[in-house]
């Protein structure tokens, strides 16, 4: 998720991940590979008939008070830069009436 | 000599690997022995759907990454050999889902055949193994052996009785107690660590997101009737999602998972006359599957 001004500044980032996470229990190090992994420690995955919620608060740099907010949705596979976008929102943002 | 090649490779196609004492020692000979190409001449539009599932590229990985790679290169795992030549079965914990005929149809130096293409990366030789309809429809098609004793040499099994099947082998279909229930599938896509291997693999957590998280809340239905809704009249033997058709996958990621974004700005006040200016950003991702996402 990303918070940018109008002339494109990005104010804000922060990523969620949600998937299971496991070490091979001599380490405390997360591993991936089926072959060394031997338990999980962390499940944050999406569950059935639960309702993943979460709030982001931004405080906005002085003199800022419009954003435009960009929250995606994405799938990864096997690494971060190999992913399905599900979803993307963009919504224009300001605190001025 | 090519004559009595093609005999020999003609006679691995049709002989049912039960019917056939010697082990697969190569790559090829355990390819012959589980090949269902035969089954395309009836079977036309399941097998068309089943040649672009991930059943028949098991072990090539999610885009053709040959996952098993690290299993067959010194000290990258706890199974690896120090040569590829020295490779055997048990070098290759993953067998027990994604090539399990090589458990009952196969011997090490199959292993050791195997590993060398690995190393190789040899993906024409590796993909020709694969999760074929007499994996499912016969190996992996009885789990109540002492009930029901191991599947029939000649029998393959489905969802009723057929008298007669026009095979050279196989010629019953019978009704298998199994195949439209969850635990089918759950055999493979699995319950967490298996700890029968010298060291633990902890590969998909599938049925065990399922049986855990999805029945105890309430759930009913059945791995198949998502995964292999009819399509044209015939059970879907693609059994998606297949992570090689990325907008396929997307279609089926977007009827599963919903989300809702709300936002507002406004001055925050914490203290008097100290407005703090803030944007708030709310989501609310939901899933209507039968298990976690991730999870296979």
């Amino acid at each position: 998720m990303t918070a940018k001004t109008a002339d494109g500044k990005e104010v804000y980032k922060t990523e969620r991940h949600y998937h299971t996470q496991a070490t091979d229990c001599r380490t405390n190090k997360m591993l991936y590979g089926a072959q060394v992994k031997t338990q999980y420690i962390r499940d944050t995955a999406l569950q059935p008939f639960e309702t993943k919620a979460e709030t982001f608060e931004i405080f906005l740099p002085a003199g800022v008070r419009t954003v435009d907010v960009t929250v995606s949705l994405r799938y990864e596979i096997n690494k971060p830069a190999n992913f399905i976008e599900i979803y993307k929102v963009e919504r224009k943002v300001s605190l001025d009436r | 000599m090519k004559f009595l090649k093609s005999l020999v490779v003609v006679f691995l196609v049709m002989i049912p690997i039960s019917a056939f004492g010697e082990k697969a020692k190569t790559i090829e000979e355990l390819a012959a022995m589980y090949d269902s190409a035969r089954c395309k001449e009836c079977h036309a539009e399941i097998y068309a759907r089943w040649e672009n599932s991930h059943h028949a590229r098991s072990l090539m990985g999610v885009q053709d990454g040959l996952m098993m790679t690290p299993l067959a290169i010194k000290g990258l795992t706890p199974f690896s050999p120090d040569d590829p030549a020295q490779a055997t079965l048990a070098t290759f914990p993953c067998f027990k889902c994604h090539l399990p005929q090589a458990l009952v149809a196969a011997d090490d130096a199959f292993a050791a055949d195997y590993a060398k293409a690995l190393v190789a990366q040899d993906k024409a030789r590796v993909s020709k193994l694969r999760i074929t309809c007499i994996v499912c429809h016969n190996t992996k098609a009885i789990i109540h052996r002492l009930s029901e004793g191991p599947p029939e040499a000649d029998v393959l099994y489905g969802s009723k009785d057929v008298a007669a099947h026009d095979d050279e082998f196989f010629k019953k279909i019978k009704k298998g107690s199994i195949m439209d229930h969850a635990i089918m599938c759950g055999q493979c896509h699995g319950l967490g660590p298996n700890l029968e291997f010298e060291n633990p693999v902890q590969c998909a957590t599938l049925y065990g997101s399922y049986e855990h998280n999805y029945i105890s809340k309430g759930g009913t239905q059945q791995c198949q009737e998502c995964h292999m809704k009819k399509v044209d009249g015939f059970a879907d033997h693609l059994i998606a999602p297949n992570w090689n058709d990325l907008e396929g996958t997307k279609k089926i990621l977007l009827d599963t998972i919903t989300m809702d974004v709300q936002t507002v700005g406004y001055d925050w006040l914490l203290k008097s006359k100290d407005w703090k200016p803030m944007v708030v950003v709310n989501t609310k991702i939901n899933q209507n599957a039968g298990h976690r996402i991730p999870d296979g």
